[in-house]
């Protein structure tokens, strides 16, 4: 790991620890959102009514070229039944060597709409459509995204997959106009039966190059979710890509919290 | 092919699987429906200030849901694995005082894919017996208006369970009831002592003047609630009921009393279905189940619901 890699772990662990101290203000540790912290989902949108603050802040030290760090508030909002809207901004500290649909400062829409619960049949189904604006550094062109999630559980084990394909409304240069992205990942509640705070993740995905003629990222990633509070989640998680162009991740690290009200 | 067609089929291809999985289990095919509390600044009242208290609420959950789930994967008929494993694992988790609610879904991960609906009924009216718990706690001036308040939104909800009094003791006379008490006396009354702390604890709280005394106005019961969990009170033939062991709050809530016992009474009906060998498969304690809460529980059937009763019958151990 470079040293830029290891300042940016360092400052991950202050920021996560100055987030311990927040006051009680989050969401559910066992329903999971991309991002927190790992990059699948399950099938299920918060509850109806439910309004959940999210921010995290993620590193990415590639292999070759700057360590990267991401910044990702989020609002999420249980606006109907089975039904959430997203609104999110991710900003990054090296704006301008950003490439694909998610640039610095974009501003991101999202719904995910939860078709069903889980039943001895059924796995939980649900589909995700998002838009990024251009508003962020040397966007153009509106992007859309569409994915399809299913959840589905064998005893506390859970298996989420996430499939989605990604269309870039202004492609610029070498981009592909689309790309796709593919997740299988597994949750597991630790501590059962004397407790239950926290989620293990662990996923494996695949997803196409921003550029043309290079190979997919392929990776793994692992996190955990904990009940710190009624109301207040901390995740943390790590990551790293085996598969990939030159500049692919060595080392993926998130720190975030989420807070629900 | 073009980014629109490429959009499109992916598209296609998201609908052609909901739509197969759709067809594949259309009788399974519900909606998870999961709703927010009512939001007020005295939510987790409670359990800021109450911690003894709600913790043992905490334990309370655990103990339905680890129930259900064995229940149903031992078949009903594993005596030791209900009485003595399934149980102490209750009083254990009891024991360590949990801070939190448990994640209930963890505990019964069967029981809440072959009966959500259900799951989902318990979800809404336990939401409502913590509300009414966080506004007896609270400095709400009000507290009439926010009890009014809360238990409009829960009225308000498809899974809401009627606030018109039920006829328990019909409700306890289907061809499997009793089942679950016949075989599994311990779990039984340990559960009923769960009924006992839940509705026992609401005319001390809304006597005591303020935090110091309703902590002090709660430690007799629970105090009364550890001795049944130590010797579960076998010898009670019936569930406890709200106006007997709150008289106050059942007289000033009548609503609220008559949808925490419908709620008790229901967990009673799904322990028997579950326990029950006259309904054999899964697919037959599901239909039962959904039968009995869609006919005889939800307020959605009041207008055609046979068990409501329109005078108040009491009921005695």
């Amino acid at each position: 790991m470079s040293t830029a890699g290891l300042r940016a772990v360092r400052w991950l662990l202050r920021a996560w620890l100055v987030g311990l101290a927040l006051p009680a203000l989050a969401l559910d540790h066992d329903n999971l959102d991309p991002n927190r912290p790992i990059g699948m989902e399950d099938a299920y949108a918060i509850p109806k009514g439910e309004i959940g603050l999210e921010g995290g802040v993620r590193f990415n030290d590639r292999r070759q070229g700057r360590t990267n760090v991401t910044f990702q508030p989020q609002i999420i909002y249980g606006a109907f039944a089975n039904t959430q809207i997203e609104i999110q901004g991710d900003l990054f500290t090296d704006p301008h060597s950003i490439v694909g649909a998610n640039k610095s400062g974009d501003l991101h829409l999202g719904v995910l709409y939860n078709f069903n619960t889980e039943t001895l049949i059924l796995p939980a189904m649900a589909v995700r459509v998002e838009v990024d604006l251009p508003t962020g550094v040397n966007s153009k062109g509106v992007d859309t995204q569409l994915t399809g999630i299913l959840t589905r559980s064998f005893g506390r084990l859970r298996l989420h997959l996430n499939g989605g394909y990604t269309l870039l409304g202004s492609p610029q240069g070498q981009e592909r106009p689309g790309t796709y992205r593919a997740v299988a990942a597994v949750s597991y509640p630790l501590g059962y039966p004397s407790s239950f705070r926290d989620t293990l993740i662990a996923s494996l995905y695949t997803r196409q190059s921003d550029l043309q003629g290079q190979r997919n990222h392929t990776g793994v990633e692992i996190g955990l979710r904990h009940q710190l509070t009624s109301r207040v989640v901390l995740d943390g998680g790590l990551g790293t890509e085996f598969l990939g162009p030159s500049g692919r991740a060595a080392l993926l690290g998130t720190l975030g919290v989420s807070v629900g009200f | 092919m073009t980014r629109s067609g490429t959009l499109i089929r992916g598209m296609a291809i998201v609908a052609t699987v909901t739509v197969y999985f759709a067809l594949a289990g259309c009788g399974q095919f519900e909606p998870r429906d999961k709703r927010f509390y009512y939001r007020a600044l005295w939510n987790f009242s409670l359990r800021e200030d109450l911690a003894e208290l709600d913790s043992e609420f905490n334990g309370v959950d655990f103990g339905h849901s680890n129930l259900y789930e064995n229940l149903l994967l031992t078949g009903g008929q594993d005596v030791p694995a209900i009485e003595d494993r399934a149980r102490k694992e209750t009083l254990a988790f009891i024991a360590t005082k949990p801070r939190l609610n448990p994640n209930e879904e963890a505990i019964a991960p069967t029981y809440m894919k072959l009966a959500w609906r259900a799951q989902n009924t318990f979800d809404e009216a336990h939401a409502l017996h913590r509300a009414t718990y966080d506004i007896a706690v609270s400095d709400e001036p009000d507290k009439d208006r926010a009890i009014h308040n809360v238990l409009a939104y829960y009225k308000d909800s498809a899974y809401a369970i009627t606030s018109k009094p039920l006829d328990h003791r019909r409700l306890d006379r289907f061809s499997y009831s009793t089942a679950f008490r016949q075989r599994f006396p311990l779990f039984n009354a340990t559960i009923w002592s769960y009924h006992y702390l839940q509705v026992a604890v609401y005319d001390p709280l809304q006597a005591a003047p303020d935090l110091a005394a309703k902590t002090q106005a709660v430690r007799p019961i629970l105090a009364t609630y550890r001795r049944y969990l130590d010797q579960p009170p076998v010898q009670w033939t019936f569930m406890p009921l709200t106006a007997e062991l709150s008289p106050q709050f059942a007289a000033r809530y009548p609503e609220l009393a008559h949808i925490f016992d419908n709620l008790h009474m229901l967990h009673d009906n799904i322990s028997d279905i579950l326990t029950s060998e006259r309904l054999p498969t899964w697919e037959a304690k599901r239909a039962e189940i959904y039968r009995v809460v869609n006919t005889y529980y939800l307020a959605t059937a009041d207008a055609t619901n046979p068990m409501i009763i329109t005078s108040e019958q009491g009921h005695h151990h």
